[in-house]
This record gives structure tokens, C-alpha cells and sequence, in this order.
């Protein structure tokens, strides 16, 4: 499918007001294309969400899905109690329906590894 | 006494042994210490073990290739030498490498390099690609939190990212003629030695190291 053709979905992001960002506190929406990650969309709309090896590994860029499907296949590191947790990768996560997330949520998803005995979560905080 | 000797303020008292002026004066600009160099663990840990130790394993698999194996031996002793140079800096910030390998490898910021399930030459540059991409991410990072606020941590970063960034292009040439049959130049002369790090070595400061 032509980038063009390719079906657009209404990403909302609430950056927390204890997040360490401008924006904290702020609420923000975006129109991110199927094949296009969410954090690259936001960068790419001028909101600088935090991020490291955008390969879906490093939990940097950890957000807190409220609402809505997004396609995770491409992580590298990803577990099914993240899942279950609520947490997804917006490096990797890329949009299957209108939907709403938390950003900066890498401390938060970085207990839940320790919780769950994974990486990098056991190495840091057990 | 203060304004006269402005660099003798802050929160270490003479002869306390329990805090370096080296990491409080991050604090005072703003930049956690603490968060930094658990940060330079990490990124240290993909070099060393997500690169280093996992680039061995791929050179050995390159057999006829005599080209790939070169170039990526070179990655592969410069990703050795970044450890090198910043494990230094973890120590000057209070910290100290995982006593447990296991551990120091969960903590990886980039995903280990492993040899793919079929490891043709096209697969191994293509996980060596995205090996120094991750690598080029990361070092930016550092050197975006460290900018204007740590200067030694923030040249220790910006020495790698310039080698990360060259083997990024090294490794888009070689895939893009191996996979593509596309010319690409990565525009680079060949380093003077295997693994030269010209950039992060740290062999002029301690040749021990």
C-alpha cells in the first residue's frame, strides 16, 4: 500500500505532569499513519517524546495504552505481562485503531520487568 | 571568600572523601549524576556485549568474505575501545560495572547483535547495520544530556558516536552492493591498524588499557 493510501488513525497522548518534559501536563493529537510508529509521528509533529535504541528493547520510551490496539510486532523485547500490564513501546508501536496513551511511563514498565523477573527490570531494581 | 574563589562553593566540604566536586557540580547544572552514568551502564553494556562480544561470533561467520570480515572486525575492536573509554566514567560518577555479566547483559540499551537463524552474509551486515544504528541513538542521547553540562562525559560520547556513525556507513555500503548490488560509498580511507578507534581509543591516555 502507497504511503499516501495507507489508513490514518487518531493517536491522543497525555503527557503526565510529573513527566520530566515541557509538555508535561499537556494533551496532544495526532493523525499517524498504519505503518508509522508513534513516536516517530509525534517527533515528526514536534512533540520530542523520550526514546533510546527505537528498536523496541530498551523501554525508554515507554507509554500507558488507555484506549485502542497498536501493532507491536516489531519490538525486540517485549513480554506478554507488558502487555497485560497496559504498557507499549511507542519506538515500535504503530496505530490499529483511534487510541489513547500516557508517555514517559519507562520507570513505571521498568518495575513491572523487575515484578515479572525480566530485563532489564531484575538487573536494576531486584 | 566565595566570590573570590567562585569554584571553591558547593556541597563538599574539605577533605570529604564521600562526595566528588566531579559529579556535585553536574547536580548544580542541572544533570543527575546518578541517572547518567546508570544510563553510560547500559549504553556500555551494548557495547561491550550487545557489539563486542556478539561481533566476534559474526565475523566468524562471514567465511569468503574476507572484505566483511575486515570492516567488521574493525567495528567490533572499536566497540571494545568505547567500553574501554567510559567505563573510566561510570567509576568517576559513583558506580561501579554489575558484579554478575548476567546482569551487566539485561542491562543492555541495544539488543544483542546474535547470528541470524540463516546466517548469509546479506543477513549478518543487516544485523550489523542495525546494531550501530541503535548504537548512533544511544550516543546521541548521552550527548544531548550531557551537552553543556558535563564536558567529559559529553567528549567520551561524542568521540563514539563519530566512530558509531562511521560504521553505520561502513555497513550500508557493504549491504547495499551484497543485497541490492547498489553502490553507496561509505567514503572512508581504512583505518591505520584493525580496530584503530581513532576517535575513542583511550591506548594515548593509558597504554595498560
Amino acid at each position: 500500500m502507497a504511503v499516501d493510501e495507507a489508513e490514518r488513525w487518531t493517536v491522543t497522548i497525555d503527557v503526565p505532569e510529573e513527566a520530566e518534559l515541557v509538555e508535561a501536563g499537556e494533551r496532544f493529537e495526532l493523525s499517524v499513519r498504519e505503518d508509522e510508529t508513534i513516536l516517530s509521528a509525534a517527533r515528526a509533529d514536534g512533540l520530542w517524546l523520550p526514546a533510546d535504541c527505537q528498536q523496541g528493547w530498551c523501554i525508554t520510551c515507554a507509554a500507558r495504552l488507555e484506549e485502542g490496539e497498536v501493532d507491536m510486532s516489531a519490538a525486540r523485547r517485549y513480554y506478554d505481562s507488558d502487555e497485560a500490564a497496559g504498557y507499549v513501546l511507542t519506538c515500535v508501536a504503530k496505530p490499529r485503531s483511534d487510541l489513547r496513551l500516557v508517555v514517559g511511563q519507562s520507570d513505571a514498565l521498568l518495575q513491572v520487568r523487575a515484578d515479572n523477573d525480566q530485563p532489564p527490570g531484575r538487573s536494576k531494581l531486584n | 571568600m566565595s566570590e573570590d574563589k567562585p569554584h571553591t562553593s558547593g556541597q563538599v566540604d574539605p577533605g570529604d572523601t564521600s562526595k566528588r566536586v566531579g559529579a556535585e557540580t553536574l547536580r548544580e547544572r542541572g544533570l543527575d549524576p546518578e541517572e547518567l552514568r546508570e544510563k553510560l551502564i547500559d549504553a556500555i553494556s551494548a557495547e561491550f556485549i550487545g557489539t563486542y562480544y556478539y561481533y566476534t561470533d559474526l565475523r566468524m561467520h562471514l567465511a569468503g568474505h574476507e572484505d566483511y570480515k575486515e570492516i567488521t572486525e574493525d567495528a567490533r575492536l572499536e566497540d571494545r575501545a568505547h567500553f574501554e573509554l567510559l567505563v573510566p566514567r561510570v567509576y568517576e560518577l559513583g558506580g561501579k560495572l554489575p558484579g554478575d555479566i548476567r546482569d551487566f547483559a539485561d542491562r543492555s540499551s541495544c539488543p544483542e547483535a546474535t547470528l541470524p537463524d540463516d546466517p548469509s552474509a546479506e543477513n549478518i551486515l543487516e544485523v550489523l547495520l542495525e546494531a550501530e544504528r541503535c548504537a548512533i541513538r544511544t550516543w546521541t542521547e548521552i550527548c544531548d544530556m550531557t551537552h553543556g553540562k558535563d564536558p567529559r562525559t559529553y567528549d567520551m560520547a561524542q568521540r563514539v558516536l563519530q566512530e558509531e556513525i562511521e560504521h553505520e556507513a561502513w555497513f550500508i555500503e557493504l549491504l547495499s552492493m551484497e543485497r541490492d548490488g547498489e553502490v553507496r560509498p561509505a567514503g572512508h580511507f581504512i583505518r591505520g591498524e584493525p580496530g584503530d578507534a581513532p576517535y575513542s581509543t583511550n591506548r594515548r591516555i593509558n597504554d595498560s588499557a
